[in-house]
């Protein structure tokens, strides 16, 4: 390649590669627009589209507020080239370990999370070891783990539900109580594990940013072989990634028992879809190397915000899927369309030049 | 022999961006006839394969008769006339047992059954003819790669193939194969069919050829037949290049000893000693595959040392790992910069700092100051780029080549490994990257320089070892380089 044909590639680059998450945020801002406008639309401007009531924004962050947190974890297990499919069976294992230390065991609040916490950081480590240490493609090994997990949960658990007494309801306090949203007059919440959602996305970003940890990381997924000849620990940055998402899924899980109250093996049910979708909508690619924490916080956002939006627009809740199957579709391949008009567009004008 | 005759190239020139990869190349191969080519690396003789396999078109002027006929050849053309090649690397199903390799893809059938017991009787007809006692349903994997070039063949003579083409059969093999395999075409040509043959190792060639055809930077230099001709004299006919059109570098005094390497053995290099004092290049000659960038995955500690020791300013170091290596202040440029040197999704910053995470304490780091670093390597190497936020990807081969060196300029390295530093780079370029090393030994650092070109080679080098099978064959000082000493010890029979 010439020198000349290489500035011009550099003068090309589009908006949409300038700033990573432009894609998210735009498809993210389109589809607020859309709601908004068909909501304003159907009551003729006469009252505040309650899409975007801050009753509502904090309702759509509650209900993401787990599975964003398993996502942050999911974006660092991809951006190291990985992909973790036992989180979700590993949240609901988790959830009946610590509800099960709750009620049977009677082991007391903090030890039950510790312990939660900790079989979720073991096991997860167990996974990324393997994957480390092996050759095995992290796919096939995490779908063993899942299958695994379903197993012990469900011996654990008797294949029974583990009914919890409200232990853990002081993770769902109201933070701001008294506080009242000014459009619809309904009280506002704003509980803690929607803090330590926030609180996990900000230090995921510092680490990935911040530190000699995040450059590793997206090292070892962008190109093993480079990464490991530059003095990169390849297999315990690997390791390392799972243990971390194992971390999340664990807290995770712990807050998701928090708000249902009950430990059982539909918990964590397609939670690791979700978190794979989110984080992909993000803009964080399969073979690795590529992403970041605030592209996944708006896929979470994004995500959250289809089916609630769905709901406000009185869709029945099967077309939420629909929705949400095609903004993954379009998230992932509008950059790839938007490159192939950038270059017709430009050949075009090239054209008109020369002539 | 015309009639005799079952193909001829008539002027056939082929040139890729940039460069031209034959010029005028006529050759023409007899029934039952053993054809060798011959020549250094980069001489044309792979490009000139890949035309009569039709893989590559050959440029607009130039003829390829077939049995008389005028062809123009593609891929599957080529083998429906009987033209079959065996690549260098290996083009087999290791899954499947011979019977399933040979007759993958034109398998025996009737009404859409397999014809599996008349498959295995042709098989087995075949490898008894070759004096094979291989087992038809034995798995293409389980065999050497003596073996399964032997399969190749088999599949080459039930087919009918009127030309078999062999490309380096021989690089991985033992002795006792290399004989089994040179007897095999002994065998297969009796039969009529004509056979190219390249190999790197001159006594093959001798025990195997009738005619030899020695090719140099793309071009015809002389066709002999085998009585003709003398090991000295093809050597003679693949060199010949005028060293006055060589780069000239300056000469920067010599400082002690910083590298030394002691009876390294290990990733099938055999004892291996080496000397590399400051402000001096230490060049490695070699044909392809003669274990050079093997021996320097071993000095760098990225591949297992078995035996001997690395000593660094005098001192006996444990290479354990490439970090290890980074430590001692060492830096490895790979031959394939795309696949072991770059991250290249990522920016010319992060491709900057990463090699030297490992020589600082420092947990926290910005994303500012690496591009302050990325700006600053960007200005050092003057790599063309608009800022130190551009993807590595959207760079051209010279200026990613920069990054590389940017990372590890970056990590204050004094030992250079350079393998193949310019390879696939434009002269340009290629001027650059030599001025740019020849700075690096007035800083006082030292440089290993591994490469297959020649003229680089001998234009950089103060010294020159010259490998061959993993093992040394000879060290040649400044006045003893020259191109034909360099092929001599890298190609020539045990007898030189």
């Amino acid at each position: 390649m010439t020198n000349g044909e290489e500035q011009k590639k550099v003068i090309k680059k589009s908006l949409f590669k300038r700033f990573e998450n432009s894609t998210v945020l735009s498809i993210f801002i389109a589809f607020f627009v859309i709601v908004v406008i068909s909501q304003i639309g159907k009551t003729g401007g006469s009252e505040f589209p309650t899409f975007i009531s801050p009753v509502n924004l904090m309702n759509i962050v509650q209900q993401v507020a787990v599975p964003g947190m398993v996502a942050v974890g999911m974006t660092i297990v991809m951006i190291s080239g990985g992909i973790d499919l036992s989180v979700g069976m590993l949240a609901s294992l988790v959830a009946i370990v610590t509800a099960l230390g709750l009620t049977k065991w009677q082991i007391g609040i903090l030890p039950s999370v510790l312990l939660g916490i900790g079989v979720a950081i073991v096991l997860d480590t167990i996974l990324g070891y393997i994957i480390s240490r092996t050759k095995v493609e992290p796919f096939i090994i995490t779908l063993g783990g899942m299958i695994t997990f379903q197993g012990l949960a469900l011996l654990l658990s008797n294949s029974r539900e583990v009914m919890m007494h409200g232990e853990l309801d002081f993770l769902k306090t109201n933070l701001i109580g008294g506080a009242i949203d000014p459009v619809t007059g309904l009280n506002l919440v704003i509980p803690p594990y929607v803090l330590i959602f926030l609180v996990i996305v900000v230090v995921g970003w510092l680490l990935l940013t911040f530190t000699k940890y995040g450059r590793r990381i997206y090292a070892v997924g962008s190109n093993p072989n480079a990464a490991y000849l530059a003095g990169v620990n390849v297999r315990n940055m690997k390791l390392s990634a799972y243990a971390i998402n194992g971390f999340l899924v664990g807290i995770g899980s712990v807050m998701l028992l928090a708000r249902i109250n009950v430990g059982i093996i539909t918990l964590g049910q397609s939670l690791e879809i979700d978190t794979i979708a989110m984080a992909v909508i993000g803009g964080t690619a399969l073979s690795g190397g590529k992403g970041n924490i605030w592209g996944t916080f708006f896929g979470v956002l994004l995500m959250g915000s289809i089916g609630n939006a769905m709901n406000m627009l009185r869709f029945p809740p099967e077309v939420q899927y629909v929705a949400k199957g095609i903004i993954i579709i379009i998230a992932v391949s509008i950059s790839y369309v938007y490159a192939n008009v950038s270059t017709s567009i430009s050949r075009l004008s090239k054209h008109k030049f020369s002539k | 022999m015309p009639d005799k005759e079952i193909l001829r190239l008539e002027n056939i020139n082929k040139s890729f961006p940039g460069v031209k990869a034959l010029q005028n190349i006529s050759f023409d191969l007899r029934k039952g006839e053993v054809h060798c080519l011959c020549g250094e690396n980069g001489a044309g003789k792979s490009t000139l394969i890949k035309i009569l396999s039709g893989a590559y078109q050959p440029d607009e002027g130039g003829e390829i008769i077939f049995e008389g006929k005028i062809v123009k050849l593609n891929p599957n053309l080529a083998i429906s006339m009987g033209i079959q090649t065996i690549y260098q690397e290996h083009t087999v199903f290791t899954h499947l047992s011979v019977i399933e390799n040979i007759f993958t893809g034109l398998e025996m059938g009737k009404n859409g059954v397999l014809q599996k017991k008349e498959m295995k009787k042709k098989t087995e007809e075949v490898l008894k003819y070759l004096k094979s006692d291989l087992d038809p349903y034995a798995l293409m994997g389980d065999l050497s790669s003596g073996q399964q070039r032997t399969v190749e063949i088999a599949k080459g003579l039930i087919f009918q193939r009127k030309v078999i083409i062999l490309d380096e059969p021989t690089a991985s093999f033992s002795v006792s194969e290399i004989d089994n395999l040179l007897g095999i075409i002994m065998t297969v040509k009796e039969s009529g069919i004509g056979i190219i043959y390249i190999s790197h190792h001159l006594e093959e060639v001798f025990k195997i050829a009738d005619r030899i055809t020695v090719l140099r930077d793309g071009q015809k230099v002389s066709v002999y037949d085998l009585k003709d001709v003398t090991t000295e004299k093809l050597i003679k006919d693949m060199v010949g290049r005028d060293p006055s059109t060589f780069y000239k570098r300056e000469d920067v005094p010599f400082g002690e000893v910083i590298f030394e390497a002691r009876n390294v053995t290990g990733n099938g290099t055999k004892n291996v000693s080496l000397k590399l004092k400051r402000g001096e290049i230490l060049g490695f000659s070699g044909m392809a595959g003669s274990g050079r960038s093997e021996l320097m995955n071993v000095l760098f500690g990225a591949a297992n040392i078995e035996s001997g020791e690395i000593l660094i300013n005098g001192k006996v170091v444990k290479q354990a790992g490439p970090s290890n290596a980074i430590r001692n202040r060492m830096c490895f440029i790979t031959e394939d910069r795309q696949n072991t040197g770059l991250f290249l999704n990522q920016t010319i910053a992060q491709n900057t700092i990463i090699a030297n995470l490992v020589n600082t304490r420092e947990f926290f780091m910005s994303p500012s100051g690496d591009n302050k670093v990325g700006d600053k390597f960007i200005k050092l190497l003057g790599i063309k780029a608009r800022s130190s936020r551009v993807r590595v990807i959207n760079l051209s081969g010279g200026n990613q080549q920069k990054v590389v060196l940017a990372k590890w300029f970056n990590t204050n390295g004094e030992i250079f490994i350079f393998d193949e530093p310019t390879r696939g780079l434009d002269v340009g370029s290629k001027q650059e990257i030599y001025q740019i090393m020849v700075d690096l030994l007035k800083q006082g650092k030292a440089i290993i320089m591994v490469s297959s070109d020649m003229p680089e080679v001998i234009a950089m080098s103060d010294r020159v070892i010259v490998m061959k099978n993993g093992e040394v064959t000879a060290e040649l000082s400044k006045n003893e380089v020259s191109e034909e000493n360099i092929l001599t010890y890298s190609i020539g029979g045990s007898k030189i």
